[in-house]
């Protein structure tokens, strides 16, 4: 087996007879196409040696077990959460995950290295010139018009002095084999380059798969780019300690789910623009205790959408105010707003003379070539060679504002289409590019137990950190489905491989792990966002109604079984049941009076009712995910079980003991997401929002069950009812061995504070929580949510059973209403300090 | 001509707005064209911080921070003008507007006056094939840029009728063009796209005009209004033109320049975000006074002078 296998590569006779017999198959079926340079065999038709070593190891897996492994890997990898999959939804993700790494030899990537990070050297230099004295436009080395035309073209950033002095980040190179077999641009990313994040999750897939093989290739580690990129950022600060954020566009965003793991992984706060606010000329987060100032932010939102007070004033995902600070030097935002320019490919066909210029060497890696069609002769010259181009926007821009929806081949035009082109260029030339048209090298990857080259772009990381420049020893692969080499084609069909830059020698295990000295031992990890806290709030709010209603379905359920046998007017408490749950919103009005079954199916998963258990649960798992990295992996995995749980078989219920049967399953998921809570989760203030959400929407049912099931006129049904639905039972029976009564029921359900389902526990915990939360008034006054719970807790202390009645339950249900409202207004993002952002509008 | 200028914007809140964040473009700058001899920036209640810089576009910017909870804000902006136009007519000689598309491309500035900052479309005015096909008439080969943009203005100003009503400040170039109707805003924004669709630089100036009362009447207080129109880069030597569709005319001495920018959003005189729960509403009022006949209305006891303006005299 491989798995014993000693962590060395073997040598190709040393592999065993099935092993060798798959390798030779491989390798003899394999067919590279003709004239495109391929990773796997060398140009003069031999397989690299260390590919054969990969793939020699590779074979020792029996085929079914790599697919098990790979495949396990995978999806504990993503059930676990950690790259935030919402289940169910397909769209946060374009592209798969390859069982097969690119595979790059360490010499042939300290070219790939060597070039990057001087192409990233060269881009902060521009920048530092474009946004500074400007002296390449004004010396004549770039015409000016071949910089305006970008949207990310920042003029309100001209002159900025930025904290740190550094433009630039982090910056990623879209990169191919070129026909001589040389590295290429194909693609600069400045502005705020995403897929970092799937590379380490590439990685984590793949090395838990095949450790043996990953540890015997002597991969090289991510981790101490990771460690860079962070001590670069912290460089920036004017703090020792600084609060590094990661802004994102939200939970929207294509690439939501990198962010997040990002954060995550790096230890920084994932913000959206609302969490952050401007006050005299610095930024802060909004939290739960106030202000805290933000020191450095990592920009994932592009530089048009980041300050809606000075650029597009339709941003929703921005901060008011947020170029002042930058420019006042209240906080480093990298990369800095502007930074996007550089993607232009206008830019591309001045870059070495550029770098002659500012770095004094040659350009080590070439881009693919590219013509401004802004410049008389470039344009002629793009005229000339027309059928052999492909023709590209030169800026990039707002799609409605693009001169073209994306780059094309000239030969496939149409005569009509080619001759419309014409007449644009002719018109306004500076918005065209021509550029060779580039085909892309291919690497072999597996489909259907075969070995295909497949055309690839590797995406390859720098980042500035103390120690300058650095490259990322690995990166963000995609492979095409298709075998068309053009560049141009490289579409959504697309997979993701690991990237494995292998050493000559074993290389050192390293993790994220600080050096002692670096940290500082404290208990409070931060101050609480208040989206963040809301969130918590809502989770906890929609899984007690989700546990409520599924209580209300299996009573629906229990008490018709019953009916059966007994003789007591069940049809009453059926009804009553049914009116909760059409209260509720969980069912439509229509179905009163239909049969029980029908009523309790519906309740599990009409998703169209939005008080269904399904589409609550639905809630609790998207509100859940815009917050990923605050909850453990197993509490994701039980919300993710408890919507499967849901939906499987939805249709297939036929008796009330499958649907009991259903219900049954739900509340026992539902009980370890209460204790993983209560146990696992650290008691911070994250937790607290969580429970009080669950404590308020408690307290509300049991005030509405209580005003349904145990007025005046009760039936010992409902009051068995009202027992079962607070899960009061037993404890009732231990109690009172008389029967069931009006009173003790009452006493037990509301005021009983030990009770653990009683409104009066939910109440006194609450009372706890509020008492543990900071306070932002320091003139020793009552907030309000104090104020409210206060004078609800007195009242229900000092009342009896016996003189409950309707009215007090219904104003036991608006106060718990009210504090809900004053909880929000105290720590949330409506309250006191929000922004709801209205624009002063009109033409004045 | 000097002029004497008051604008005052009033926003008025249902319930107390806590804070407000700012963007004020309402001071007027010195050019060739213009001397600024006075200005103040007035607003109520008093900012609790406040940064004056040149904006992205050469305009004169003033962000304001107001932490002090309000119903009201009063944003009053004033100032004495002289303008002292070149004299231009369409007639003056001008570099062929294919000449002025070329150079502008070689332009080497990247500052705000540069040409180069003001060929590529912007939200407001987009390339559109409709309006680029409107324009090009106009643009034979080789045909004095003065000569071929005085006659698309002249086109546009007999082409389309002033609507109050039929767009919004928020109204895209190709929606007014498509209705021939719109206001100054709306024009300048069409012309813009126009000119760009060939290739040519050009700008949006907000600012005034001069207007004059029906004979026998006299001006009435705070009802003269703020204006828009195109300026058109005419190579180096005229530099920027500006161009008024919305009266078939160049501006002149009866246009006074508050800024310029790509478009209405570049200049846009206030900008503002606001911690606002409920409705608010606007009022503006501007006056644009030429002195000589303050002067006369004051001698001639016919005009009260509006708070303040008898003192700059």
């Amino acid at each position: 087996m491989a798995t014993d296998a000693p962590i060395a590569v073997r040598r190709r006779e040393d592999l065993k007879p099935a092993a060798a017999d798959r390798l030779s198959s491989w390798l003899r079926n394999y067919k590279p196409l003709p004239g495109v340079p391929d990773e796997l065999f060398d140009r003069t038709g031999r397989p690299r040696d260390y590919w054969l070593s990969f793939l020699g190891e590779f074979a020792e897996y029996p085929q079914a077990e790599f697919e098990n492994r790979f495949s396990l890997a995978t999806r504990h990898i993503r059930d676990t959460g950690v790259t935030y999959r919402i289940y169910g939804e397909e769209n946060e993700r374009s592209w798969p995950l390859s069982p097969m790494p690119l595979i790059l030899s360490q010499g042939e990537w300290a070219q790939i290295a060597e070039g990057v990070e001087q192409r990233a050297n060269l881009i902060e230099a521009l920048l530092q010139d474009f946004y500074g004295e400007g002296a390449l436009v004004a010396e004549g080395a770039l015409p000016a018009a071949a910089l305006t035309g970008s949207a990310d073209f920042v003029r309100a950033m001209r002159g900025v002095k930025p904290p740190g002095g550094r433009f630039l980040q982090l910056y990623a190179a879209d990169l191919g084999r070129g026909p001589d077999g040389r590295w290429w641009v194909l693609d600069d990313r400045t502005q705020a380059p995403s897929g970092a994040g799937y590379a380490l999750e590439s990685r984590l897939v793949l090395s838990r798969a095949y450790p043996n093989l990953y540890n015997a290739m002597n991969v090289q580690r991510l981790a101490p780019f990771f460690d860079g990129l962070r001590k670069g950022l912290a460089a920036t600060a004017e703090r020792d300690d600084p609060r590094i954020c990661l802004l994102t566009p939200g939970p929207f965003s294509e690439t939501y789910f990198e962010q997040a793991h990002l954060a995550r992984y790096l230890g920084f706060l994932l913000v959206e623009g609302d969490d952050l606010v401007v006050r005299d000329g610095r930024v802060y987060v909004r939290t739960i205790a106030g202000l805290k100032r933000a020191d450095v932010i990592l920009r994932r939102v592009d530089a048009d959408f980041i300050d809606p007070l000075e650029l597009n004033s339709a941003s929703h995902l921005g901060v008011p105010g947020l170029l002042e600070a930058i420019r006042s030097g209240g906080v480093a935002v990298l990369n800095i707003p502007g930074s996007g320019v550089l993607e232009s490919k206008a830019l591309l066909g001045f870059l070495p003379k550029l770098c002659r210029r500012l770095l004094g060497e040659e350009l080590k890696m070439p881009n693919v070539a590219t013509w401004w069609c802004g410049q008389p002769m470039e344009r002629a010259l793009v005229e000339r060679n027309l059928e052999n181009l492909a023709i590209a926007p030169a800026f990039n821009v707002p799609g409605t504002l693009a001169a073209m929806a994306k780059p094309r081949l000239v030969a496939s035009m149409s005569a009509a289409e080619k001759a419309e082109f014409l007449a644009r260029l002719n018109d306004r030339p500076g918005d065209y590019v021509g550029q060779e048209v580039v085909r892309l090298s291919t690497t072999p990857v597996l489909r259907d137990g075969r070995l295909e080259p497949a055309p690839f772009v590797l995406r390859v990381y720098a980042a500035m950190t103390p120690d300058g420049m650095k490259v990322m020893p690995g990166g963000f692969c995609r492979t095409s489905d298709h075998p068309d080499v053009r560049a141009i084609s490289m579409g959504e069909d697309a997979r993701t491989n690991d990237v494995w830059v292998i050493s000559d020698r074993p290389v050192e295990r390293v993790t994220l792990m600080a050096s002692t000295e670096d940290v500082k031992v404290r208990r409070i990890l931060g101050h609480l966002p208040s989206r963040a806290a809301d969130n918590l709030f809502w989770l906890g709010r929609y899984i007690e109604r989700a546990e409520a209603t599924l209580r209300l379905v299996r009573s629906l359920c229990t008490s018709l079984m019953d009916s059966e046998s007994a003789t007591h007017s069940a049809g009453e408490t059926l009804a009553i049941l049914q009116k909760l749950l059409i209260e509720w919103g969980a069912l439509d009005e229509k179905a009163l009076g239909r049969r029980a079954i029908d009523a309790g199916r519906d309740t599990l998963h009409d998703d169209k009712a939005y008080g269904s258990v399904v589409s609550l649960v639905r809630s609790a798992r998207r509100t859940a995910a815009s917050m990923r990295e605050r909850l453990s992996a197993d509490f994701w995995t039980l919300l993710i079980n408890l919507e499967a749980s849901l939906v499987e078989g939805a249709h297939e219920l036929l008796s009330e003991a499958e649907v009991l049967q259903q219900v049954e399953n739900a509340l026992q998921i539902l009980a370890a997401l209460s204790g993983l809570a209560q146990e696992n989760m650290n008691r911070v203030a994250g937790w607290r929002f969580l429970d009080m959400g669950r404590r308020i929407e408690r307290g509300v049912n049991t005030c509405r069950f209580t005003r349904a099931l145990a007025h005046e006129e009760a039936t010992i049904d409902d009051l068995d009812l009202l027992l079962d639905l607070a899960d009061s039972q037993i404890t009732y029976r231990a109690r009172y061995l008389v029967g069931l009564a009006l009173a003790p029921v009452r006493d037990m359900v509301v005021l009983d504070p030990f009770n653990t389902r009683s409104l009066a526990f939910q109440v006194e915990t609450l009372k706890q929580h509020l008492d543990v939360l900071p306070a932002l008034q320091d003139d020793g006054m009552l907030e309000e949510p104090d104020r409210v719970l206060l004078n609800l807790a007195a009242q229900v202390e000092t009342e009896t059973a016996a003189r409950i009645n309707t009215e007090k339950m219904i104003a036991f249900e608006l106060a718990l209403m009210r504090l809900s409202d004053a909880i929000g207004e105290r720590f949330f993002l409506r309250g006191a300090n929000a922004v709801p952002t209205a624009k002063l509008a009109g033409l004045a | 001509m000097i002029y004497n200028l008051r604008h005052r914007t009033t926003y008025t809140y249902e319930s107390a707005v806590s804070f407000a964040r700012c963007v004020l473009r309402l001071t007027p700058q010195s050019s060739p064209a213009q001397t600024v001899l006075e200005s103040s920036l007035a607003v109520t209640p008093r900012p609790s911080n406040v940064i004056e810089r040149t904006g992205a576009f050469g305009e004169h910017t003033l962000t304001a921070v107001i932490e002090e909870p309000h119903l009201a804000l009063v944003i009053e902006a004033r100032s004495r003008v002289d303008v002292h136009a070149p004299s231009l007519q369409l007639t003056t000689p001008s570099p062929s507007w294919d000449e002025v598309r070329k150079r502008s491309v070689r332009n080497a500035d990247l500052g705000p006056d540069s040409p180069a900052a003001y060929l590529y479309p912007t939200r407001r005015t987009p390339i559109v094939a409709e309006i680029t096909e409107y324009a090009r008439p106009s643009f034979a080969e080789g045909r004095p840029i003065m000569e071929a943009a005085g006659e698309l203005m002249t086109r546009m100003y007999a082409d389309f009728t002033y609507d109050s009503k039929a767009t919004t400040v928020s109204t895209l170039a190709q929606e007014a063009f498509k209705a021939r109707r719109g206001v100054c805003q709306d024009f300048a924004h069409i012309m813009i796209s126009g000119l760009k669709g060939l290739g040519l630089p050009a700008a949006y100036v907000s600012g005034y005009l001069r207007t004059i009362p029906p004979p026998g009447q006299a001006r009435l207080e705070g009802a003269d209004a703020t204006h828009a129109w195109t300026a058109v880069w005419c190579g180096e030597g005229l530099g920027w033109v500006g161009f008024d569709p919305t009266n078939g005319i160049l501006a002149q001495n009866d246009h006074i320049v508050l800024a310029r920018g790509r478009d209405y959003s570049d200049v846009a005189p206030i900008d503002g975000i606001i911690l606002a729960p409920g409705e608010q509403t606007l009022k503006v009022e501007v006056d644009v006074i030429p002195e000589d006949e303050l002067v006369a209305a004051m001698r001639a006891g016919g005009m009260r002078s509006p708070v303040g303006l008898g003192t700059l005299l």
